[in-house]
C-alpha cells in the first residue's frame, strides 16, 4: 500500500483531479432519482406538464455534466495510472541492474521478471480501479443512503441497519473466502509444479514406464486444487446472495413504513427504491474492491521487496581510484588467503586460496565439478566479492577498484553462452561499441565462428532472437568468444568455454585465442587436461581448496590429484602410446 | 515463471473492448465441448433452470413494487402483496445461493474430469510431441485452458441464459404496461450498441499494439536478468537500461490510449443511461399526468430501465470471454486430437528372456521429413558387446537410442532386437528391456531413495543403497543431512550436475535390464568421478549389450566396438586399436582430445 502511495504522490494534481471529476460525476447519477421524485411529486400529481419539463431538462444537464466529468476522469485515471506503471517498472528495472549476484540468486530470477511484469500490471489495474470504481462505490453507498435520510429522515435506523448488516456480511465473507482462496492459490502452484515435472522428465518418464505414476501425482494434485476451488466458491455461494436479500428486506421495510406516509409524497419513495438498487449495486462492488485491493497490496509488497534490496556490493572504487579518470588494469592477479561461501551454502566454496598470476600469463585452472573453480574466477570481476582474503589486481584489493573500470578491463567467457536479441553484429559489439567491421570479423574468425555466420543469408546482420535460441549450443559459445576476444581485455577469463565444441574445433579456438592473448592473463577454466596443460602455470583445485600450482610438469610430479585426473583421461597406459603417436605425426 | 494466480472473481481487472482471441471453428468446438460434459449434464441443467427461475424474480419484483406503489398512491392496503415481494426476495435468495453452490461443485468437478483426461490423452503422446511444444505452453494448457472452458460452460452459459431470459422477461412485461415506454427504452439500448461497436473498432487496434509492446518488454526484462552477468561483465548496465527505458516509454504511451478509449465505454453507456432514465421519467411523468400509466408503472419502468440495458452492456463482454474460451478449448481438443503412441499390434510378442542381439536394417530417420538424421544405417551387434557410438554433434548419435526406445520410430528399414522388429514387441516390456542414462538428469521433487527408484514399486533400502555404490553415488548421498532420505527440489538444484548424473546411473544400475544406454552420461561429470563410474559402467555393462555415446574419447576405449558417426552414416566401426590403426578420422579426433599433434 505505502509503495501505491508513493507513486501516487508523484502524480497527486492528476490523482486528486481525476478523483474530483469521479465525484461530480457520481453525484450526477445519484441526483437523477431526487429530481425523478420531484417530476412525480410536482409534476404528475400536480398535473403540471411544465414542472416535468423543466426537471427533465434540469436531469438532462446533470446528466451532461455527469457525461464530461466521467470523460475527464478516464483521461486523468487512465494517464496517471500508465505513468505510475511505467514509473514502477522502471525504478524496478534499474534497480535490479544496480543489484549484485548476490542479490539476484536470493531474488530468483524468475521471480524478478514475474514481478516487473504481472505484478506491476496488477497495480496498475488497482490504482486505475481506484479512480474508476473504487472511489465510485463509497460515494454511491454513502451518498445515496444521505439521500434517502434526507428525504424520508424515517428511515435512518432502517439505512443503519442495513448498511451494518451488509458490512458484517461482506466482513464475514472475507474472513472465510481468503483463507480458502489463500489455499487455492498453493494447491494451484503444486499442480502447476507437477504438470512441471512431468513435462521435464518426460523421456524418463516413458524410459522407466513411469506413466501410471505421474498420472497417480497429477490427478492428486488436480483433485486437491478442484476440493479447494469448491471450498473457495461454496464461501462466496453463501455470503453474496444474503448481502442481496439484506437489501432487498430493506426495500420492503422501506414500503411497509411508506405506507403511513402521505400519498403526495410518493415519488419520494420511488426514489428510495430506486436508490436502494444502487445501494445493492455498489455492496456489490465493495467485494469486488477488497478482493482486488488484496492481490494489489500483495503484488506491491513482493514489488517493494525488491526496490528495498540494498545492493549486496559496494560498487563504487576508493576515493583515490575514483578521482582517477581513467583507472589502469594491468593484469596482475593475486588471490590471498580467499574463502568464499554462497549464501545458503552448508560448505565455502573456496577455502584459503592463494596464487598469483603474473601480467600476461596463462593460468590453467582444472579440478572436479564442485571444486570451486567457477566461484573463484567470479571474484575477479567482482561477481561476487569475498568476505575473507583478499583479490589483488596490480597490488589493489579489487573492491577498491572502481567497478566499471575493472570490468571494462576484463572479458568473460561462461559456460553458458549468453546472448542477447539484435543482430550477430550488435552481439559482438558489446565487446568493443566501436569496433569496425573488419574488427568484428576478425574476432569472429579467430573464434571460427566466421564459417557458420557467413552461411547465413544475412551474415553478420542475422538477428538473434532472445538469448540466441536460433544457434546451437556450439556457435553461441564461439560468438561468446568472439565477443569477449573482441573487447581486447587485460584479463580474459575462459569458463569451461569450450564445452559444446567438438574436439577438432576447440583446438583451432585455443590456438587462435592463444596467440590473440599473448598480452592478457588468461584464466583458463577447464575439466579437461587436454585444455590447460599447455598453460603458463596451472592450478588444481579440489573441495574449494588449491592442492597444485606450477606447470604441466611439476604437477605430474608432485600433485596427486593431477595425476588422478590425467590418469582417468589420459591414463598411464596411454601416456607411452601418446608419444608414438606424437612420432608418427 | 508463473502466470497463472488464483483470483477471487472480480470484474474489474479486464478492459472492456479487449483484444479478444477467435476461436476457429465455434460451432465445432461447442459441439465437442457439450460432449466432454458428459456426467456432468445434470447437474449442469440444474443450474440451467435455477438461472431461468433466478431470472423470473428479477423481472417480477419491479412489476411488484410498482403495483405497491400504486397501492400506496390510492391509499389502499398493500399487506398482500408486501409479503408477496417478500416470498419474491426469499425465493431469489434460495434460488441465487442453490445455484452459486451447485455451480461450483459441478465446475469444479467438471474442469477435474477434464484436465485429468487430458492428462491421461497427453502423457501417452509420443515423444515428438513434447519436443516439438514449449513446455510452458503445454502446463497453460492443462491450467488455464482448462479453467476457461469450465468458465464458458457453467459462467458464461448460464449468465448468457440469465440475461437473454431478463431481456426477453422484461420485454415482454415492458411491452404489455406501455408500448411507448419500451420504444424509449429500447432507444438506449440502440445507442450502446452503435457506441460499443465504434469504441471497439478503435480499442482493437490499440490493444494489439499494446500486446506487441509488453511481449517486447517482457523479452527485454526476461532476457537482461537471464544473462545478468553478461551485462554486468560487460558494463552494459546503462545500456539495457536505456533499451528497457525506450520500450517502457513506448508501451505506456500505448497502453495510455488503449485505456483511455477502452474506459470511454463505461461512462458513456452510464450516460446513455441517464439520459434515457431522464426520457423514461419526463415520458412518464406526461404519460401519467394524462392518465395513460399509473405512477406504479413510473416506478416499474424506471427500474426496468436501468435493468433492462445493463445486460446488453455486459452481453458483448460475456461473448468475449466466451469467444476466448472456445479459443482455449480448441487448443485443448487440439492435444487430446494428437496421435497416441502406436498401440501394440493384436500379435505382439512378449519379451523375455532378452538376449540381447541388436540389429540395424537399412536404417533412415529424420525428425523432420525432408532432413534426413540418419541415412540408411546397417549394424550387426552381437549380444553382450559393449558399443561405443562417437561422432561430432548432431552427427546423430542421440537419434539412434531415440530409435532404439521407440522414443521415435524409424522412418525406413527396420531395428530388429533378438531378430524381431522392435515394433512387434509391447512396448511396455521393451521398455523395461532397456536401462537408460540420459543426457539431461531428470530428477523429481521426492527423495533421493525414490528418485532411483523411480518407475519402481517396493524397492527395498538396501537394493537402492547397492546401486548408488555401483553408481558410485553412496557416498555424497551419506554426506547430505538425511541421507537417503533427504528431498530434492525439483530437478534436483541443489545438487551438482555431476552428483545429479550419478543419482540417474544409480537408477540405471537398479533397473537391471538386460540392455543399457548411456547417453552423454559422464559429460558433466568431472574426471576423477567419471573414472570411478566408469569403472561401474565397466561392470554394469558386462555380459549386457550396451550403448554408451560420449565427448570424451578417453572414455570409451575399452568398448569392443566403436561406431563413429558422421553425417548420419557408419564412417568406422571397430576395437579402438583397430581404429588407431586405421589411421582414419577416430585416430586424428582422439589425438586431438589427447593432446597429441596430429
Amino acid at each position: 500500500m505505502k509503495l501505491m502511495l508513493r507513486y501516487i504522490k508523484r502524480h497527486t494534481g492528476m490523482f486528486f483531479t481525476a478523483i474530483l471529476f469521479l465525484t461530480v460525476e457520481t453525484f450526477a447519477d445519484l441526483l437523477q432519482p431526487t429530481f425523478m421524485s420531484f417530476i412525480v411529486d410536482r409534476g404528475v400529481k400536480d398535473q403540471a406538464p411544465a414542472a416535468i419539463y423543466k426537471y427533465g431538462l434540469i436531469m438532462i444537464g446533470i446528466a451532461l455534466t455527469g457525461a464530461f466529468c466521467a470523460v475527464m476522469r478516464n483521461i486523468y485515471a487512465s494517464r496517471t495510472s500508465q505513468q505510475i506503471s511505467r514509473e514502477i517498472r522502471y525504478d524496478l528495472y534499474a534497480k535490479v541492474q544496480s543489484l549484485s549476484f548476490e542479490n539476484i540468486d536470493r531474488l530468483n530470477p524468475p521471480a524478478i521478471i514475474t514481478r516487473i511484469t504481472n505484478d506491476v500490471t496488477q497495480i496498475q489495474n488497482f490504482v486505475n480501479g481506484i479512480m474508476r470504481i473504487m472511489m465510485k462505490a463509497p460515494i454511491t453507498c454513502v451518498g445515496a443512503v444521505i439521500l434517502i435520510i434526507l428525504q424520508t429522515p424515517a428511515l435512518f435506523p432502517l439505512m443503519l441497519v442495513i448498511l451494518c448488516v451488509a458490512g458484517i456480511l461482506i466482513g464475514c465473507n472475507m474472513k472465510f473466502g481468503y483463507p480458502r482462496f489463500g489455499r487455492m492459490q498453493r494447491k494451484l502452484d503444486k499442480l502447476n509444479a507437477t504438470s512441471r515435472e512431468f513435462l521435464s522428465a518426460v523421456r524418463v518418464v516413458k524410459a522407466f514406464r513411469a506413466e501410471e505414476q505421474e498420472q497417480q501425482k497429477f490427478e492428486t494434485a488436480s483433485g486437491e486444487f478442484a476440493e479447494a476451488g469448491i471450498a473457495s466458491m461454496r464461501v462466496l455461494a453463501v455470503f453474496a446472495p444474503l448481502i442481496n436479500l439484506t437489501v432487498n428486506l430493506g426495500i420492503v421495510i422501506m414500503l411497509f413504513v411508506s405506507s403511513h406516509q402521505p400519498p403526495d409524497e410518493i415519488g419520494k419513495l420511488m426514489a428510495s427504491v430506486n436508490y436502494m438498487t444502487q445501494v445493492l449495486f455498489a455492496l456489490g462492488m465493495v467485494s469486488n474492491i477488497l478482493n482486488s485491493a488484496v492481490r494489489a497490496v500483495a503484488s506491491s509488497e513482493r514489488v517493494e521487496e525488491i526496490l528495498q534490496e540494498e545492493p549486496a556490493q559496494r560498487v563504487e572504487g576508493s576515493p583515490e581510484t575514483n578521482r582517477k579518470k581513467d583507472y589502469e588494469i594491468h593484469g596482475d592477479i593475486v588471490f590471498d588467503n580467499v574463502s568464499f561461501a554462497y549464501a545458503n551454502a552448508s560448505r565455502p566454496a573456496i577455502e584459503r586460496l592463494s596464487f598469483h598470476a603474473g601480467e600476461g600469463a596463462t593460468v590453467g585452472i582444472i579440478g572436479t565439478t564442485g571444486s570451486g573453480k567457477s566461484t573463484l574466477v567470479n571474484l575477479v570481476p567482482r561477481f561476487y566479492d569475498a568476505p575473507e582474503g583478499r583479490v589483488l589486481i596490480d597490488g589493489r584489493d579489487v573492491t577498491r577498484i572502481p567497478v566499471k573500470a575493472l570490468r571494462d578491463s576484463i572479458a568473460v567467457v561462461p559456460q553458458k553462452a549468453l546472448l542477447f536479441t539484435g543482430t550477430i553484429a550488435e552481439n559482438l559489439r558489446w565487446g568493443d561499441e566501436n569496433a569496425s567491421e573488419k574488427e568484428i570479423k576478425e574476432a569472429a574468425a579467430l573464434a571460427c565462428a566466421d564459417s557458420f555466420i557467413d552461411t547465413f543469408a544475412e551474415g553478420y546482420d542475422t538477428v538473434l532472437g532472445q538469448g540466441g535460441v536460433n544457434l546451437s549450443g556450439g556457435q553461441k559459445q564461439r560468438l561468446s568468444i568472439a565477443r569477449a576476444m573482441l573487447r581486447k581485455p587485460k584479463i580474459l577469463i575462459l569458463d569451461d568455454s569450450t564445452s559444446a565444441l567438438d574436439a577438432a574445433t576447440e583446438a583451432k579456438v585455443l590456438q587462435g585465442i592463444r596467440q590473440a592473448a599473448q598480452h592478457m592473463t588468461v584464466l583458463l577454466v577447464s575439466q579437461r587436461i587436454s585444455t590447460v596443460m599447455n598453460a603458463d602455470v596451472i592450478l588444481c583445485m579440489e573441495d574449494g581448496v588449491a592442492r597444485g600450482f606450477g606447470t604441466h610438469e611439476e604437477l605430474l610430479g608432485d600433485c596427486e590429484p593431477y595425476r588422478a585426473i590425467y590418469a582417468s583421461q589420459i591414463g598411464e597406459e596411454s601416456s607411452d602410446r601418446m608419444k608414438g603417436g606424437v612420432e608418427h605425426g | 515463471m508463473d502466470k497463472n494466480v488464483v483470483v477471487p472473481p472480480s470484474n474489474m481487472g479486464r478492459a472492456r473492448g479487449g483484444p479478444v482471441e477467435k476461436p476457429k471453428n465455434m460451432k465445432g468446438t461447442l459441439y465437442r465441448l457439450w460432449q466432454l460434459t458428459k456426467g456432468h449434464r445434470k447437474g449442469l441443467g440444474k443450474i440451467l433452470l435455477l438461472s431461468g427461475l433466478a431470472s423470473g424474480s428479477a423481472v417480477l419484483s419491479p412489476y411488484m413494487i410498482g403495483r405497491i406503489v400504486n397501492l400506496i398512491d390510492e391509499g389502499e392496503p398493500m399487506l398482500r402483496l408486501l409479503g408477496v415481494l417478500t416470498a419474491l426476495y426469499a425465493g431469489d435468495w434460495f434460488i441465487r445461493f442453490s445455484q452459486q453452490f451447485l455451480m461450483a461443485s459441478v465446475g469444479q468437478r467438471m474442469i477435474l474430469h477434464i484436465r485429468i483426461s487430458l492428462f491421461e490423452h497427453m502423457k501417452k503422446l509420443p515423444l515428438s510431441f513434447f519436443d516439438a511444444r514449449q513446455h510452458g505452453e503445454l502446463m497453460s494448457r492443462l491450467t488455464n485452458d482448462v479453467d476457461n472452458i469450465s468458465t464458458t460452460i457453467s459462467d458464461s452459459m448460464t449468465q448468457l441464459l440469465t440475461y437473454v431470459f431478463n431481456i426477453l422477461g422484461i420485454f415482454i412485461v415492458m411491452v404489455c404496461m406501455s408500448p411507448v415506454l419500451t420504444a424509449v427504452a429500447m432507444l438506449a439500448v440502440l445507442c450502446i450498441f452503435i457506441l460499443t461497436k465504434i469504441v471497439t473498432r478503435r480499442t482493437r487496434v490499440l490493444f494489439r499494439r499494446q500486446q506487441q509492446l509488453l511481449g517486447r518488454l517482457n523479452g527485454q526484462v526476461e532476457e537482461s536478468i537471464s544473462g545478468f552477468n553478461m551485462v554486468k561483465a560487460f558494463n552494459r548496465e546503462e545500456d539495457m537500461l536505456r533499451q528497457f527505458s525506450q520500450s517502457n516509454d513506448a508501451f505506456c504511451q500505448v497502453a495510455t490510449r488503449a485505456q483511455i478509449w477502452s474506459g470511454f465505454l463505461m461512462p458513456l453507456t452510464n450516460v446513455i443511461n441517464n439520459l434515457n432514465y431522464v426520457l423514461i421519467a419526463i415520458v412518464s411523468g406526461v404519460m401519467a399526468s394524462d392518465g395513460v400509466i399509473t405512477v406504479g408503472d413510473i416506478s416499474s419502468f424506471l427500474l426496468y430501465s436501468r435493468q433492462f440495458t445493463r445486460p446488453f452492456v455486459d452481453i458483448a463482454n460475456i461473448y468475449n470471454n466466451f469467444q476466448t474460451a472456445v479459443a482455449g478449448a480448441e487448443r485443448i481438443l487440439e492435444i487430446l486430437d494428437e496421435e497416441t503412441e502406436p498401440a501394440d499390434r493384436p500379435d505382439a510378442l512378449p519379451l523375455e528372456k532378452i538376449k540381447g542381439e541388436v540389429r540395424f536394417d537399412g536404417v533412415s530417420f529424420g525428425y523432420r521429413k525432408d532432413r534426413m538424421i540418419l541415412d540408411n544405417v546397417s549394424l550387426d551387434i552381437r549380444a553382450g558387446t559393449r558399443v561405443a557410438v562417437v561422432g561430432p554433434t548432431g552427427a546423430g548419435k542421440t537419434t539412434l537410442i531415440n530409435l532404439l526406445t521407440r522414443f521415435y520410430d524409424v522412418n525406413k528399414g527396420r531395428i530388429l532386437l533378438d531378430g524381431h522388429d522392435l515394433r512387434d514387441y509391447h512396448m511396455k516390456d521393451l521398455r523395461d528391456a532397456f536401462g537408460v542414462v540420459l543426457q539431461d538428469t531428470a530428477l523429481f521433487g521426492v527423495s533421493i531413495r525414490e528418485n532411483i527408484s523411480y518407475g519402481r514399486e517396493n524397492i527395498a533400502l538396501e537394493d537402492v543403497v547397492k546401486a548408488a555404490k555401483a553408481a558410485g553415488a553412496d557416498s555424497f548421498i551419506r554426506k547430505l543431512p538425511k541421507g537417503y532420505d533427504t528431498v530434492l527440489s525439483q530437478g534436483g538444484a541443489e545438487l551438482s550436475q555431476g552428483q545429479r548424473q550419478l543419482l540417474t546411473i544409480a537408477r540405471a544400475v537398479l533397473s537391471n535390464s538386460p540392455i543399457m544406454i548411456l547417453d552423454e552420461a559422464t559429460s558433466s561429470v568431472d574426471t576423477v568421478t567419471e573414472h570411478h563410474i566408469r569403472r561401474a559402467i565397466l561392470k554394469l555393462t558386462e555380459g549386457r549389450t550396451s550403448f554408451i555415446i560420449a565427448h570424451r574419447l578417453s572414455t570409451i576405449r575399452d568398448s569392443d566396438l566403436i561406431i563413429l558417426i558422421c553425417d548420419g552414416r557408419i564412417a568406422e566401426k571397430g576395437s579402438h586399436e583397430e581404429l588407431m590403426k586405421q589411421n582414419g578420422q577416430y585416430a586424428e579426433m582422439y589425438r586431438i582430445q589427447m593432446g597429441m599433434k596430429g
